[in-house]
């Protein structure tokens, strides 16, 4: 873990020292900005590893930065907000964000996004069978099976999963998995995805009002749990 | 009342004055001295036939027909001038010598001074008739106008359907367009009443209002100010100053009013005035009171805020400073429980702050809803997932068909809704008690309930759980603020939806919310 840099990107001095301190220890090397525009220049400069940025930001709006990041670069980037703002975390996450944290969080649910990032960053994308938990994935042969039974699946329901799959941690907006599983002309198309998520979670969770694998984040979208 | 009585005398001096004046002017048209010459035509006619056989004096009296007759149809100037023409007449036709004006008698002279006093006498006296016939009409005419508009007031309540009513009385009464323009906020801008195709005011309108507002006296029409223009101006005055401007509209071709109706304007504005004053003052009256609720109302959240803020900043104070105090030494788990107590303490400082920003925003209506169609299953999974650290081994058990239609809702709002509701359902039950949630449709509507097998609430109670700051009274070791069932009724309640709270059948309590499903979503589907 070491040699692995983060940048963190927020105006609030106390946050970046907390920050600083626990990452630090966990021995990532941290790098700072107090405004948009110094994270924009460092992240240029340093290339990090991962990027904690605030969205909200004295000089540039944080969905901004996270726009003009994209436009070069892949780095994971992890959105930190407040409660209330889902508008802003929607728009940074569909400007390609890798995740969010509302405000206040704990260090152990930092560290674990942060992780989850970096492997996300470094898997290689070929990899045909996923696992988590119970379930497994066969990209390369379509076949999905819970404790070894196979699921059966329509297309749509198999084509959630994929994308879900192929982002698997990582939370994915409502229009995100729309555009991606039925098309940009589906993007308002709630109730398509609702349902679809639905019935998928009823063939692959034990108890779908407690999922385990496909987590609802509230009015944001989906996220594959890994196990 | 003692202001009434002044306008009733000040409108009989008018009326006298009035008639004054018009003896003076009353010229009356042609056809007042055409009927006159035609009739001492007649009595001359007559005479001439009759004159070998009545007396001169009785002849006379023909003329005096034709004088009264003139003075009831066309009023005083005509009929004198028919009584000039009757003494001429009857001296040239019917005293002898005759179709000369010479006299033969000189105690003629005499019947001509008395014909012509007596002509003129009648038309007076005739004229005296038809005034007060016709101040007689109009009064009762103002009197049953003012009747029927004081009654129509006196069914009416509220500002809007009285001042109505004034505009739709005056426009009954004086057949015009009336508008009543009132200031508009704070602006100082002045806005009719009621907006309607008729209320623009053209440049010259505007000209008189303005001067009206300038002077506060009645202008345009009728009046001393601007009386070309066809529009005339009240202003609304109370006690307290102006409160708007009454305009009635000008007419076209130009009516001009009569004196009746001005006086009936003013009263017309009276009206309003007083109206719009009353009202002014129950408004101020009820504000005071809300002000007064308000400041109470803030001063128990403030003592209630700092009192809930301050208790768990206490603990994380405390904690924190004994482990930077250096002469207290504490072994790893002994820092560890404290490091616990802290931790606790501060993510329930965050609870209650989360809990007062959603008051201040349900109550300032700015929670926007953006529904979409949801799982009732989704929510109530989203909402056990958020309190998952509380849950921990409690048994929880959820009840919803899988055929339980999506509801259109706001999913963050109602998930908060049900986390709160699950928040007290844990705090007010014992540890190891269960919780149960249940979904089932009635209608175009979702019932979603929890239950717990907690303390319950006493029945007096009931109604109050969702009030702002209600708080059970017993078990006194709960931390609470009282906010968050006052929070889930302001969410439910923006939701079309109804939350209510009951005693459950062998203890503990069951929260109730119903949502309207409402209309499911049209368009592609590709499933």
């Amino acid at each position: 873990m070491t040699d692995l840099k983060i940048l963190i990107i927020d105006d609030e001095e106390a946050i970046r020292r907390f920050l600083r301190v626990t990452l630090a220890a966990q021995g990532y090397t941290v790098l700072e900005a107090a405004s948009g525009n110094d994270g924009l220049s460092i992240a240029a400069a340093q290339k990090p590893d991962v990027i904690i940025l605030d969205l909200g930001l004295p000089d540039i709006d944080g969905v901004m930065v996270t726009r003009m990041l994209r436009e070069w670069t892949r780095i994971p980037i992890i959105i930190l907000s407040v409660r209330g703002s889902e508008k802003d975390k929607i728009a940074a996450l569909d400007a390609g964000a890798d995740d969010y944290l509302t405000k206040p969080f704990g260090a152990g649910e930092l560290l674990a996004r942060i992780r989850a990032a970096l492997r996300r960053s470094v898997q290689t994308p070929n990899e045909p069978v996923f696992v988590t938990g119970n379930l497994e994935i066969d990209l390369a042969r379509r076949l999905v099976t819970l404790s070894g039974q196979e699921v059966q699946l329509t297309p749509n329901e198999y084509g959630l999963l994929r994308v879900l799959v192929n982002n698997a941690g990582k939370v994915l907006t409502h229009r995100h998995l729309l555009h991606e599983v039925w098309g940009v002309e589906y993007g308002e198309e709630f109730h398509l995805l609702h349902v679809n998520i639905s019935n998928l979670r009823r063939k692959i969770e034990s108890d779908p009002t407690r999922p385990q694998y496909i987590i609802t984040e509230p009015g944001v979208g989906y996220r594959l749990k890994e196990i | 009342m003692q202001y009434n009585a002044v306008r009733v005398e000040s409108y009989m001096l008018k009326a006298l004055s009035r008639s004054i004046k018009s003896v003076r002017l009353e010229i009356g048209d042609w056809r007042g001295y055409a009927l006159g010459i035609v009739l001492v035509a007649l009595a001359t006619l007559l005479g001439r036939l009759l004159v070998n056989l009545f007396a001169p004096a009785n002849i006379m009296m023909f003329y005096l027909i034709g004088v009264t007759v003139t003075a009831i149809t066309f009023g005083l100037i005509p009929s004198i001038t028919a009584s000039l023409f009757s003494v001429l007449a009857f001296d040239f036709f019917l005293v002898p010598p005759y179709f000369t004006f010479d006299v033969e008698d000189t105690q003629y002279v005499v019947t001509f001074v008395a014909l012509f006093v007596v002509g003129v006498v009648i038309s007076y006296l005739t004229m005296r008739i038809r005034q007060q016939t016709e101040i007689s009409i109009r009064r009762e005419h103002e009197t049953a106008t003012l009747y029927s508009l004081s009654r129509s007031l006196t069914i009416t309540t509220g500002l809007d359907k009285t001042l109505q009513t004034i505009i739709q009385g005056a426009r009954e009464t004086f057949g015009r367009d009336t508008v009543i323009l009132l200031p508009d906020g704070a602006g100082g801008t002045l806005k009719p009443y009621v907006e309607t195709s008729d209320s623009a005011m053209n440049e010259e309108e505007l000209t008189v209002i303005c001067q009206s507002l300038q002077h506060q006296t009645m202008s345009g029409q009728g009046t001393a100010v601007i009386s070309e223009t066809g529009a005339t101006c009240v202003p609304l005055k109370t006690s307290r100053g102006s409160v708007g401007i009454m305009v009635l509209k000008g007419l076209k071709p130009p009516k001009p009013w009569n004196q009746e109706q001005m006086q009936l304007m003013e009263v017309f504005a009276d009206l309003a005035a007083l109206v719009i004053e009353h009202n002014q003052l129950v408004e101020e009256a009820r504000n005071a009171q809300i002000l007064e609720a308000t400041e109470k109302l803030q001063a128990a959240l403030l003592s209630s805020i700092s009192h809930d803020l301050r208790t768990p900043l206490v603990s994380v104070i405390g904690v924190l400073s004994s482990l930077q105090e250096e002469g207290i030494n504490l072994d790893d788990a002994s820092k560890s429980k404290l490091i616990q107590v802290a931790r606790e303490q501060a993510e329930y400082l965050n609870h209650i702050i989360t809990n007062l920003l959603d008051v201040s925003r349900v109550e300032a209506g700015v929670v926007k809803i953006s529904r979409q169609f949801s799982d009732v299953q989704d929510l109530v999974g989203a909402a056990l997932e958020q309190m998952s650290s509380r849950i921990r081994g409690r048994p929880v058990t959820v009840e919803i068909p899988i055929e339980l239609p999506f509801i259109s809702v706001d999913f963050g709002l109602i998930v908060q809704t049900l986390v709160n509701v699950l928040d007290n359902a844990l705090k007010y039950s014992p540890d190891d008690s269960p919780i149960d949630i249940k979904g089932w449709q009635i209608g175009n509507e979702v019932n979603i309930e929890i239950a717990d097998r907690g303390i319950g609430i006493p029945p007096a109670d009931i109604s109050h759980v969702f009030d702002k700051f209600y708080r059970l009274q017993r078990p006194n070791n709960i931390p609470g603020t009282g906010l968050g069932l006052y929070i889930c009724k302001g969410i439910i309640e923006a939701h079309g939806g109804n939350i209510a709270a009951r005693n459950r059948p062998g203890g503990g309590t069951i929260i109730s919310i119903i949502l309207p499903i409402s209309a499911p979503i049209e368009g592609r589907k590709v499933l």
